[in-house]
């Protein structure tokens, strides 16, 4: 989006400054990149830039319950959800979700790309199992997840219950709903999350872990200097997608605990949801997603101005 | 090497096997689509073809389907396409979408609190309409059917599957407790009571089996509501004029909260979360020995426990002496829509006819739970040799005909019911986790209902 943009606003600029007669006598080197531009930027106007400028016209109606627009109100929807406590509360539910999925998912699947990487017997069998998160769509694990967390008949207690841990409501406890849910996500997250960290170790030249190895430097030690850094840009690229996920995951929790128990799982993209064709309050839902654009604009802008200065780009 | 290749062979395999998996229920509907193009080309002489959304899922479409399958049959002008939306919260929503190109089904099976909604919403054909033009007798229905979904003195839509909720027990934990196995609990004091004595333990002191439960479930605080003969909305719960406001933060919405958090404190009922499967797998697994679901779930109950344990059903448990109370009808009902022209109309009013007779709902009643909406199904033999062979079915029918109707058993009328329900689960679900006090947490609930109502009436008035 970024980028077309910017080649855009530089063609544009180009085309003013030159004359009609050499305009026309350009026309290939002038106008065609334009045609290539087309499709795209069609595509975008038309799925990307119409609906979100519609989604900002919106946010300032009340709406009927077809969903045509009512009433002009101005920013009272705004307001409105800036001193909602619930809102507030899926604005704290939303970065306390971002908080346990992210740090856990790259850390758990960082650990088993570099075992998946080192030179040993089957390692393509456990690179597919790790890999087989990718596979199954949100919907189904979280159908299945649902299941193991039963609070009657689940294996997860079960299993629990064999160490001796008293059952935990999974998904009918207010602090163990979001836990629930992370566990799922964090699961689903691992693999695409290994299959670029994996990507990105088979990158790294052997010799620098021969040379570092020579010069006596433990396996935890090479990690550290040499398997981190050399990984920053992937690590980068799945720490960004990553938190864009996190913030947009909504078919987990859907199926999973509908937002309960007590709003305890209400991430903003679910009160997104909820508004928008439950209570078909358009005008609200659409205003809480025009604040979540703000949200991740901030937040990804944050990510490239301070991550990106500790990324080590070859 | 060729290991490696047998392997990758294996996992693309297994790939593909899960995507198919995955896919199967999209599959599904994909081939009803296009099954409904292809007839309508064959060249039978003039079929109209009408498209019936519903919401029965599982054992429930399975019936479903039949009876459609029959009424094709039988009725060679008429080919109806049944459609599984989802569940009643889903279909609505997609209706909704389609309305706003005109593009929706002809019969829409609605849910009892959609139904505010869909007279404002201007898309239906009141079915007044045909029983006026046609003298159709709906005498045999039941009237406190009519009662629920006559609005403005029209029957709107026509009720098809209808239920109360009741309240199951495990007989034989009863009798090992020392409880009389025909007596279910007839109130909360008894409720209490038993549970105590039904509530078993094991060596570590984790519960095995609780005495009671219930889903968090909205629809179950309406029937409290009802059974103590209070109103859950304003202006006769919205039947003497449009409801301005609910005022269930009384007596005796409070009175339900206490009782409910005041079991799960004592640690005799358990809490299986607002998941209303959850619930009923509890009891079907032996971990409750009480509780409170709908009727239409009583096949479900039956096969689930299968020869585990013999089950009984009793009436839904008062919460105070006033004989004014009953239980509201829950379940849905089809709506006729104006999408297409009036021969589409007539078809659909057909197929309605059909659904409601005495042999459909004999069949229904019989797979699923719900309650006849007629009558007449009660004169028929068959239906006396299943009541004989599965008493627990009569319980339904007899709650429903002791049930007076007056404003507080017909049910509340509010546009945004099915909010309005989520918000009561919320509150009840604080209440139970320790953060609200029941007064708190239903204030909360009601002014949040109520700004809703205030903005919904605003768009819908006239």
């Amino acid at each position: 989006m970024y980028r077309i943009e910017s080649i855009t606003s530089k063609a544009n600029y180009k085309v003013k400054r030159r004359s009609v007669g050499i305009f026309l006598k350009n026309f290939k080197a002038e106008i065609e990149p334009f045609l290539y531009l087309l499709p795209a930027a069609s595509i975008f106007i038309a799925f990307t830039f119409y609906p979100f400028f519609k989604t900002i016209y919106i946010s300032l109606f009340i709406t009927d319950p077809q969903g045509g627009l009512s009433k002009f109100i101005g920013l009272k929807n705004y307001f409105d959800l800036l001193t909602s406590s619930d809102f507030l509360n899926s604005l704290y539910v939303t970065f306390k979700f971002v908080l346990l999925t992210v740090p856990f998912s790259i850390v758990i699947s960082l650990v088993l790309a570099i075992f998946a990487n080192l030179n040993i017997r089957g390692k393509s069998i456990f690179r597919t199992f790790y890999a087989l998160p990718i596979s199954i769509s949100s919907a189904s694990a979280a159908v299945i997840w649902t299941l193991l967390f039963n609070p009657s008949i689940g294996f997860v207690n079960y299993l629990l219950g064999l160490f001796g841990v008293p059952p935990i409501g999974w998904l009918t406890d207010v602090k163990w709903g979001i836990v629930a849910v992370s566990i799922v996500t964090i699961w689903l997250n691992i693999g695409m999350n290994f299959i670029f960290l994996l990507g990105g170790l088979q990158n790294i030249p052997k010799d620098l872990y021969e040379s570092a190895q020579i010069d006596g430097a433990n396996v935890f030690l090479q990690h550290i200097k040499i398997t981190i850094p050399m990984l920053s840009p992937t690590l980068f690229f799945v720490t960004v997608v990553d938190v864009i996920n996190a913030f947009q995951q909504f078919g987990v929790i859907n199926i999973m605990t509908q937002g309960g128990p007590v709003d305890s799982t209400n991430v903003i993209v679910y009160s997104i949801y909820r508004d928008a064709f439950f209570n078909f309050r358009f005008g609200v839902a659409s205003a809480e997603s025009i604040i979540l654009f703000v949200i991740l604009l901030i937040l990804t802008v944050l990510q490239f101005k301070t991550g990106e200065r500790k990324v080590f780009y070859r | 090497m060729n290991f490696k290749r047998f392997l990758s062979l294996v996992v693309v395999l297994t790939l593909l096997i899960a995507a198919v998996g995955c896919s199967k229920g999209q599959g599904g509907s994909a081939t009803a689509s296009t099954s409904q193009y292809s007839s309508s080309n064959s060249s039978q002489n003039k079929v109209i073809e009408i498209t019936f959304w519903h919401a029965m899922g599982g054992n429930l479409g399975a019936a479903l389907n039949k009876m459609v399958e029959n009424f094709n049959k039988t009725h060679p002008n008429i080919k109806v396409i049944a459609q599984f939306q989802g569940n009643y919260d889903e279909e609505l929503n997609k209706l909704r979408t389609s309305q706003q190109s005109k593009s929706g089904p002809d019969i829409v099976q609605v849910y009892d609190i959609g139904t505010r909604f869909m007279v404002d919403s201007g898309w239906a054909v009141p079915v007044q309409k045909f029983i006026d033009e046609e003298k159709y007798d709906i005498s045999q229905l039941e009237p406190n059917l009519l009662a629920y979904y006559t609005v403005d003195n029209k029957l709107y839509s026509m009720p098809f599957n209808s239920s109360t909720p009741i309240l199951y027990y495990n007989k034989t934990a009863f009798k090992e407790a020392g409880l009389d196995p025909n007596s279910p609990p007839k109130n909360f004091e008894e409720v209490e009571q038993y549970s105590k004595k039904l509530l078993k333990k094991d060596a570590s002191g984790k519960v095995t089996q609780y005495g009671y439960s219930m889903a968090i479930y909205g629809w179950f605080f309406e029937q409290f509501m009802a059974k103590q003969g209070a109103l859950y909305a304003n202006n006769g719960n919205g039947r003497d004029a449009r409801a301005t406001a609910v005022v269930f933060n009384d007596e005796a919405g409070l009175n339900i909260v206490n009782w409910w958090k005041k079991l799960v404190d004592e640690g005799v009922a358990g809490n299986f979360g607002r998941n209303y499967d959850d619930t009923l797998n509890a009891f079907t697994a032996g971990r409750t020995a009480m509780f409170i679901a709908s009727t239409a779930s009583l096949k479900q109950v039956l096969d689930g426990v299968g020869n585990k344990f013999e089950v009984g059903t009793g009436f839904l448990p008062a919460l105070n002496n006033n004989k004014e109370g009953g239980v509201i009808v829950g379940g849905a009902s089809l709506w006729i829509l104006n999408t297409r022209s009036e021969e589409y109309q007539k078809a659909a009013w057909e197929f309605i006819k059909y659904m409601v007779s005495p042999e459909q709902q004999l069949f229904w009643h019989q797979n699923t739970g719900y309650f006849p909406v007629t009558k007449a199904v009660y004169d028929m033999p068959e239906m006396k040799t299943h009541l004989e062979k599965y008493p627990q079915f009569k319980t339904a029918i007899e709650q429903l005909h002791s049930t007076p109707i007056n404003r507080a058993t017909q049910g509340a009328l509010i546009g945004v019911f099915p909010e309005a329900r989520q918000t009561v689960e919320k509150a009840i679900e604080k209440v139970l986790q320790n953060q609200a006090t029941p007064k708190e947490a239903l204030d909360e609930a009601v002014k949040s209902i109520n700004k809703a109502i205030e903005n919904y009436n605003q768009t819908v008035s006239k």
